[in-house]
């Protein structure tokens, strides 16, 4: 009899544990609702309540007055005094200073005397800017052309950017976009906008502008532009973003398009970690598995890329003022994320940059940071998406069924499966593998990038509906 | 369930995977605890030599002079227009340092301090300073005699910094230890090198120059001026590499006293979770307040380590942002000198500097890195010391047998409690608790820095 009773008693207290621990999973790994987000907040300076919101949109061209140009010019002139790398090292312990001078000197010799050349390519795409929520926002805006609209089905696009990337990311995919293309019967109009805090757009001069609010100015933006619907493409914060939006404001999105769609949920890591121990029983296919197996190194690698991470989300105004004030300084920070996302077999190759960007592309994007006096603001963006505020908006674990595409470069950060990605994005219409290709997709092989957009798009398939 | 469990467990996992990560290759070779590693005492660190290396071991004064070319481009540097950001609406120093704070220091440090550098640089030459070379490397020292040794004690002293320091935090401290008081009957023959990379001393031109290597370069230096049992005091990297020369070498060390002590052998780490979990057996609970938990040693790992993240992981990168970069070096280095005096001051504007310190003296510590652009080797030393390579070592094992002493400032970025150090320090004579105080003792409170060390002295040599 005692026996019984403390066998009966031994089963309730597993049985409770048991039940405490399956709530609790359920309790962390469940879904979520949508939450409430005030799409109007003011975040222009002050409080704003004086504000009169100015909703004209007004031409905008970069026009860089040439003092600021000569002035450069002289800073990049300073005698360098860099310390010699360690013996053996290329770029092991960061961007190598050998590279740096030899980049400055290209910089202040070669680039900048054919400022205007570059400055004419910036303007080549139709910029504006408008004011959206109190705060001024840069954007490009192209438009398809009369043929083009009378032979494919146009569709607006935000196209949005990261860090430490800008609008020039997109200079060769977009005029892709706009073109009329034997591959599909669809074309885009194009809205890329400067993110708030780079480029040329305002920056928030407040605490708490992170990606969601980040993601209403931006679909703000689209509304002024008469976009009720559009497609969303971005990758790094804009991939973020373009996620937030499509879970907050699912009704005006028509599908998003992430190049790198990454999960961080409580659930997505723990299904991650399986993953890497039982890829066949996850995965479709075995060329899928060098993205998921290795998750172990991949921590690793996470581990020494991402300090720039750590500082920045936690002192973005340190490190900001030390960007600030030296070109160098802003060359050497920026400069070591194109090296290294280039692939681990060029990472340590002082040709890298050259042979996967252009040396003009990567200076373009490194003068919109320098020009904008950006460093500080585009790093607080950091700081304010690690906030508990942002953390408790707990977005991640909300569902959204906007159709979603997802392709994955090989050397990008670490992407997810479409078993993790199905617990949020319920819609997945699009998912790609590519042996091939980094980070900055969209400039390192912007054909690769359109012919999957493109292809997401058509299995949308709208003319259908 | 609020959503403060879900964060939780995601950093848990997030937290424990990366742990995993990084655990799992090092740690599965932990050889035998205990066991002293293995180091080249005479290990080269200079630059590549097609022949054999001769070591020049002469002591020579140093001439600490700045060039007037360097302070007039300094200058003319500190005359731009700042180009940093206003800080966001009602912020102290919570997004690291407030550009107001810093353009005050600037102008002062143009208007002010430059103007009058050369009574600064007579200011840092009130010491001897010495180089001579060890192992390939210049190493720059200061070296402080007793003045008063009538019926005194005379005790040799190996005095270390740490980052972002240099020998000028001792220049109030110095002079306590080498006049004497009443308070003790030591005084001390003091050296106060700069670390190698640092200041005034040669980096290494390979790598591999971590904590351990560094520990034998200074024990040598040690032992070159003739000193073959010495006392060690340090803070920060001084106090780290003091425990290892202390480890390393016992039959060198007289004395260890840190005001960083730490204990990082997995029996450590695992008396520190478990003084979280039951702080009875392990805290005395007078001292409750110094001794705050795992948690909050994660959290301020979290919020304050990004400098180290990016030292360890990217040192070239950041060196080559701050080297030559008046105003980015100083507010990089300020920010620290504000949030480890007292973490409370991130919630100050001005970030509390001048509560404790006056801009002379985080001037004169910002302009050592600055003329001697010794930042990015300065940081080398936690890649360095933050790798495979230095944790396969095992130096946690090894135990420190010389008499130890503990100084606990409340305020310095984290403490252990003694209970969490014992196997560490088996021989811990000496552990006490300041109210006030942060990670920069000598330099903030340098008379009862003087005091507690005189203290852990007496008792042991008595």
């Amino acid at each position: 009899m005692k026996c019984l009773v403390i066998f009966g008693l031994i089963v309730a207290i597993l049985a409770s544990i048991a039940g405490y621990g399956y709530l609790l999973f359920t309790d962390l790994t469940r879904p979520l609702p949508r939450p409430e987000f005030k799409d109007d907040t003011y975040w222009g300076p002050g409080d704003g309540k004086n504000y009169k919101p100015d909703t004209k949109i007004y031409d905008f061209v970069v026009d860089v007055p040439q003092a600021e140009i000569d002035d450069l010019r002289q800073q990049l002139n300073r005698t360098l005094k860099l310390t010699e790398p360690l013996d053996g090292i290329a770029f092991e312990y960061g961007f190598n200073t050998n590279a740096l001078a030899q980049f400055v000197e290209y910089w202040r010799e070669k680039y900048l005397t054919k400022w205007d050349e570059r400055q004419n390519y910036l303007n080549s795409l139709k910029q504006y800017k408008t004011e959206i929520q109190g705060l001024k926002i840069h954007y490009i805006h192209e438009r398809v052309s009369e043929e083009v609209a009378a032979k494919k089905n146009v569709y607006p696009l935000l196209l949005l950017h990261g860090w430490p990337g800008s609008v020039r990311e997109f200079y060769d995919f977009i005029p892709m976009l706009v073109k009329d293309q034997n591959i599909t019967d669809n074309a885009f109009e194009v809205v890329a906008p400067s993110l708030v805090g780079y480029g040329w757009s305002d920056a928030a001069t407040r605490v708490g502008f992170n990606a969601a609010e980040m993601a209403t100015v931006m679909r703000n933006l689209m509304l002024r532009l008469g976009h009720k619907k559009f497609f969303i493409q971005g990758g790094d914060w804009g991939s973020i973003i373009g996620s937030n939006l499509a879970t907050l404001y699912p009704d005006n999105v028509l599908g998003y398009h992430s190049n790198m769609c990454i999960m961080n949920t409580p659930l997505s890591i723990l299904k991650g970690i399986y993953t890497h121990y039982y890829p066949d029983k996850v995965l479709k296919s075995r060329m899928f598995h060098d993205h998921h197996v290795g998750i172990w190194e991949q921590y690793q690698e996470l581990l020494v890329e991402s300090g720039y991470f750590h500082i920045q989300a936690t002192k973005p105004d340190t490190i900001g003022a030390a960007l600030s004030s030296s070109p160098v300084a802003l060359a050497a920070y920026i400069l070591e994320k194109f090296q290294t996302c280039t692939s681990p077999s060029l990472k340590q190759d002082f040709g890298a940059m050259v042979t996967i960007f252009g040396l003009e592309a990567v200076l373009d994007n490194l003068m919109i940071y320098y020009l904008n006096n950006a460093a500080t603001t585009a790093a607080r963006f950091y700081a304010e998406n690690t906030s508990k505020t942002y953390r408790d908006l707990q977005l991640e674990r909300v569902q959204t069924d906007v159709p979603m595409g997802c392709c994955r470069f090989r050397f990008d950060l670490p992407a997810a499966s479409e078993w993790q990605l199905k617990d949020k994005f319920t819609n997945i219409k699009h998912s790609m593998y590519f042996q091939h290709g980094s980070h900055f997709a969209a400039m390192e092989m912007p054909s690769m990038l359109y012919n999957d957009f493109t292809t997401f798009v058509q299995k949308v398939g709208l003319q259908t509906e | 369930m609020p959503s403060a469990a879900s964060t939780t467990v995601r950093i848990l996992i997030g937290g424990l995977a990366l742990l995993v990560a990084v655990g799992y290759k090092n740690y599965r070779d932990l050889g035998a605890p205990g066991k002293r590693p293995d180091l080249d005492n005479n290990e080269y660190w200079g630059p590549q030599l097609k022949g054999q290396y001769q070591e020049i071991k002469a002591i020579k004064p140093f001439d600490i002079s700045v060039s007037p070319e360097l302070i007039a481009d300094l200058k003319a540097q500190l005359e731009r227009p700042l180009k940093v950001q206003e800080p966001l609406e009602g912020i102290g120093f919570e997004y690291g340092i407030n550009s107001n704070e810093l353009k005050k220091v600037v102008k002062y440090w143009r208007d002010s301090y430059l103007p009058n550098w050369n009574e600064r640089e007579q200011f840092l030459k009130k010491f001897q300073h010495f180089q001579t070379e060890i192992q390939g490397l210049k190493i720059h020292f200061i070296h402080a005699k007793p003045t008063n040794v009538e019926g005194k004690k005379v005790l040799p002293l190996l005095l270390m910094h740490g980052w972002p320091g240099t020998v000028r935090e001792f220049y109030d401290f110095i002079p306590l230890l080498t006049t004497g008081s009443d308070k003790s009957e030591y005084v001390f023959e003091v050296i106060a090198p700069s670390l190698p990379g640092y200041g005034w001393s040669q980096g290494a031109s390979r790598p591999g120059m971590g904590v351990a290597q560094v520990s034998v370069i200074l024990r040598n230096l040690m032992l070159r001026l003739g000193f073959d049992k010495f006392v060690i005091q340090g803070g920060d990297w001084g106090s780290t590499i003091g425990s290892s020369i202390a480890s390393l070498f016992p039959e060198n060390t007289l004395g260890y006293h840190s005001n960083m002590c730490g204990n990082n052998s997995p029996l450590g780490s695992l008396r520190l979770i478990l003084s979280s979990i039951i702080p009875s057996f392990y805290i005395d609970s007078q001292y409750s307040e110094y001794y705050k938990g795992v948690g909050h040693l994660f959290v301020t790992i979290m919020e304050e380590f990004g400098y180290a993240h990016i030292q360890a992981t990217k040192p070239d990168t950041i060196g080559a942002a701050l080297a030559h970069n008046p105003v980015g070096l100083a507010a990089y280095i300020l920010e620290k000198f504000s949030t480890w005096t007292n973490p409370a001051y991130k919630n100050l504007k001005d970030g509390g500097l001048t509560k404790h310190f006056t801009y002379e003296q985080l001037l004169d510590n910002i302009m050592i890195y600055y003329v001697t652009n010794s930042i990015t080797t300065s940081m080398r030393l936690y890649s360095e010391s933050l790798s495979k390579e230095q944790f396969s070592l095992n130096l946690e094992n090894l135990p420190i047998k010389a008499p130890a002493g503990c100084a606990r400032f409340a305020h310095e970025i984290f403490h252990a409690p003694d209970s969490v150090l014992a196997n560490k320090y088996p021989n811990l004579i000496h552990s006490t608790h300041y109210p006030d105080g942060g990670h920069f003792p000598a330099f903030q409170v340098p008379q009862k820095l003087y005091e507690d060390f005189v203290s852990f002295v007496q008792k042991a040599f008595n």
